[in-house]
Order: structure tokens, then C-alpha cells, then sequence
């Protein structure tokens, strides 16, 4: 049978930033797929050498506007671990409130994106709805909406008061209860199934021989989140690493629902442990050395490579985003596949192109 | 310095990496800084939460056999830096020739710092 290459993008509906796949067909079976990047890269990390190292908080925080929050946390963690700091317990906490904060809209702005790839317009409005809600608690805490500049070296530029509490807690069970609504049709609706179940399966050994990070490796049976290491306030809370098995698009779906409701969770047990006290330590002097700071962000494990030479800028910043991890798996996850499941199959691994072209 | 990292010979890198692979260890990623004449690319392993790192040295311009066959989540990096500093990885599982992010009229290996 004749064979075709049908381009994937890089503009494409399913596709809010620019990928391409090239893709191998027969018929309308993927034989083969070829991934393409580069059409928005910007060379972030090259501007460290050029920027204060405080600079450079707003700098990674543009890396991505979804997970925005945790790309400064993990590059202040960095800092703070190359300069000795230890920050008040009270700023670890209210750092992971944001970060779960992030979590959550970074998680329903993919279900919503998900529900428009298959066409369900009204369950797309209504995952977005509750997405605003998230929205305005970040807005609330920090004065911003998605690239909030919350995090500092030794600490977080905002406190919570008390009416800030009460609001979160009430938004918290307000979103728990408006996502089981939601859930039922994720899980259960038929065509969601349909367009879902055994579709794009990556086995538990194709998963580990791929690399894959974070919600894509949990979905296939790989029992990984680096929230498990106690970072940050991390280890104080309770929680339980979410793992499904069946490795298709409708398991990673799952473990995102699933994700939502421990999001909330967290936040629940972090704001009602909040500690009293500083929430900022000053700084002195420049970083010397160098570090890895990781940290679970909603696409899975970043990772920042930090080397500082005692002045003011730094000598190398290497970001590793969980997308440019889990684009390679994409070659083991199309192959097989059928033309129309593509865009789904795409969406599962939740591409951020913005954190893979930093 | 890191933590659990081995300094090896730069054609070692495949071996070595092969015997991670052997051991459990996931690949992570690979950085690279320029240190004078020489460029230092470390490589970042992952087994439990414990990291552990393999780190070369190569001339500008170098040749590195790819660990892509091993680690196929390798070949975007190494494609990378061949872009970026103009390494030769051999034996890419996907080749790019330069022309990962970089158009054909593009400066070739744009951060290598030139005197």
C-alpha cells in the first residue's frame, strides 16, 4: 500500500501552540511519526548569563504561563540550596498552596481542551467555568491571574490574611462538589469512552524505555511523583501518588480527575496547618556552585541546572520541561493509531510547547 | 558539585550509560557549559529520586556517540545541542543535521562563546 505524509500541525485546532508531527500513513493507520519543534524558540536560558539572578525569577517565570508559578519555585529552590537559605516554614506552605493552585487550572484548562478535541463544546465552557474560579483565588493572593511573581529568593512576596483562608477553603469544597459533576462525564459518558479507552496505550515497559514523566508514566503503572521527596512543605501533608494501569488516553484522563480532587486536598491540609510567622528571609552575597532543583509540576518532573560562579549572573541555566521529556514517547504512541484519534491521543500527553521552546 | 557525579572519558559515555541502563536508572536530561576552550555536557540519570550524573569533556565541535539507542527520550537533547553548540552526535536514532530550532540560514551553533 502506497504511503502518505500527512504534516500535523504546526497550526492546528487541537493545538493552541505550534507542534508539528509528521506523520506516516497507510490508509489511515499512523505507521510512523515525526515530531518538530523549534518554530517559537526562544533561548531563555541563554539570558541568565546576562541577568541579575533575581532578574532571572521573572525571566522563568515566562518560560510557561500554566505552570508559571512552580518554574520560579523551582528556580528559587535552586538558589536558595546553592546560598544556604532556609526560608520560614510559613513561606514553604504557602508556596505549595500556589503550586497545588497551579496544578488545579493547569488540569482543568487540559480537560477543557480535551472535551473540545472531541467535540464537546458544553463540557469544555463548563471545566473553563471552573478554571476562573481558580483563576480569581490566584488573582485574590497576588494581585495577578497567571504569571503571579509570588516567589522570591528566600521566600514569597505575598502573605495570606484571614479573609484569604476562609475564601480558599470555600472555594476548595465549591470546586470539589462542581467536579463531580464534571467527572461523571468524563468517566462515564459514552462517547468520552469511545473516543478514549485503548487508544494511544503506552505499557508500563514502554513508559519506563521512553523516559516519561508525570501524569503519562503514573496512567501507565509507573508509580512516580517527586512530591513523594518531601520538598518544600511537601512533607508535612498527607497524600497518596495516584497510579492507573491501562496506559490509554482514558487512564491518563483519570489520573488527572483524580489529581484535581488530591489538589484539593492538599490545599485543604496546607492552609489549615498554615503556620504564623515570617514569610521572606533577607539575602546577602551571590550564588556560588552548583545544583539541581526538580520539583512535580502538573506535566511532571522540571528540572533546573543551575551553575553560579559568585557574581551576579549565572554562569549556565539548564531547564528541562516535562513536555520535552514526554515528546519522544510520542513516537512509541502513534504508530498504530488511526488518522482521527491523533488530536486526542496528542492532547493526552498535554503539550506545552511554550515550556519546550524556553 | 554534584552530588554522585562520575567525570569519564568522553568515549566512555556510551558504555557507561548502557550500564545505567542495566541498573534501573531513567534517563533525566543533559546539560552543557562552555568552561574556556572546553565544553562540559553532564548527563542526568534518575533511579528512586536518587540522581546520579555521568559528565564528559569535548572540544567545540566534538564528536559524541549518541545515547539515543539506549535512551531513546536522549535524542531531543543531544539534537539540541547539536544545534546549539555544533556537536556531532553519531548515531542518532533521529537526526536533525543542525536543523532542530535552527533554519538553514540560521548562525550555526549560535552559543558557542566565540573570541
Amino acid at each position: 500500500m502506497a504511503r502518505t505524509v500527512i504534516p500535523f500541525g504546526p497550526q492546528h485546532p487541537v493545538l493552541p501552540e505550534p507542534l508539528q508531527l509528521k506523520l506516516v500513513m497507510e490508509d489511515d493507520k499512523v505507521i510512523e511519526a515525526l515530531p518538530a519543534i523549534g518554530y517559537v524558540h526562544r533561548g531563555l536560558e541563554k539570558l541568565a548569563e546576562l541577568k541579575d539572578f533575581n532578574q532571572m525569577i521573572y525571566v522563568v517565570e515566562r518560560v510557561c504561563g500554566i505552570c508559571s508559578f512552580m518554574h520560579s519555585m523551582a528556580y528559587v529552590r535552586g538558589i536558595e540550596s546553592i546560598m544556604g537559605i532556609q526560608i520560614p516554614d510559613r513561606a514553604e506552605y504557602l508556596r505549595v498552596i500556589w503550586a497545588e493552585i497551579g496544578r488545579l487550572q493547569s488540569h482543568f484548562l487540559w480537560l477543557g481542551l480535551l472535551a473540545d478535541a472531541f467535540g464537546f463544546e458544553s463540557l469544555f465552557m463548563e471545566t473553563w467555568k471552573y478554571r476562573e474560579k481558580i483563576l480569581d483565588l490566584m488573582e485574590m493572593t497576588t494581585g495577578n491571574r497567571v504569571i503571579v511573581s509570588a516567589n522570591k529568593v528566600g521566600g514569597v512576596a505575598h502573605d495570606f490574611t484571614d479573609e484569604h483562608v476562609k475564601a480558599i477553603l470555600l472555594a476548595v469544597s465549591d470546586l470539589e462538589k462542581e467536579m463531580h459533576q464534571v467527572e461523571t462525564v468524563f468517566v462515564q459518558n459514552y462517547t468520552v469512552k469511545q473516543r478514549t479507552i485503548g487508544v494511544g496505550v503506552l505499557t508500563r515497559s514502554e513508559a519506563i524505555e521512553y523516559s516519561v514523566l508525570g501524569p503519562i508514566a503514573r496512567a501507565s503503572g509507573i508509580k512516580m511523583d517527586l512530591r513523594e521527596t518531601g520538598y518544600s512543605a511537601y512533607k508535612y501533608l498527607n497524600f497518596e501518588t495516584i497510579v492507573e494501569k491501562e496506559g490509554d488516553c482514558y487512564a491518563r484522563t483519570v489520573v488527572r480527575i483524580r489529581e484535581i480532587y488530591q489538589s484539593l486536598d492538599l490545599i485543604r491540609q496546607a492552609v489549615e496547618k498554615l503556620p504564623t510567622g515570617d514569610i521572606i528571609v533577607p539575602v546577602k552575597g551571590f550564588p556560588k556552585g552548583e545544583v539541581i532543583s526538580r520539583l512535580e509540576q502538573p506535566r511532571g518532573e522540571a528540572i533546573y541546572y543551575i551553575s553560579a560562579n559568585g557574581t551576579k549572573n549565572l554562569q549556565r541555566l539548564k531547564i528541562r520541561t516535562p513536555t520535552f521529556g514526554n515528546i519522544p514517547a510520542l513516537l512509541k504512541m502513534l504508530p498504530g493509531s488511526n488518522l482521527q484519534d491523533v488530536p486526542v491521543l496528542v492532547l493526552t500527553i498535554d503539550p506545552c510547547i511554550s515550556c519546550t521552546e524556553r | 558539585m554534584l552530588d554522585n557525579l562520575l567525570e569519564i572519558e568522553k568515549d566512555k559515555i556510551f558504555d557507561e550509560t548502557g550500564i545505567l541502563k542495566v541498573n534501573g536508572y531513567r534517563f533525566v536530561a543533559a546539560s552543557c557549559e562552555q568552561v574556556g576552550e572546553l565544553f562540559e555536557i553532564t548527563y542526568h540519570f534518575d533511579l528512586n529520586y536518587e540522581m546520579k550524573h555521568l559528565r564528559i569533556f569535548t572540544e567545540a565541535f566534538g564528536e559524541i556517540k549518541s545515547i539515543s539507542s539506549i535512551y531513546p527520550a536522549a535524542f531531543l537533547i543531544e539534537n539540541e545541542y547539536q544545534d546549539l553548540y555544533g556537536f556531532v552526535f553519531t548515531d542518532l536514532i533521529i537526526d536533525y543535521k543542525g536543523n532542530l530550532y535552527l533554519s538553514r540560514k540560521a548562525e550555526k551553533s549560535p552559543w558557542v562563546i566565540k573570541k
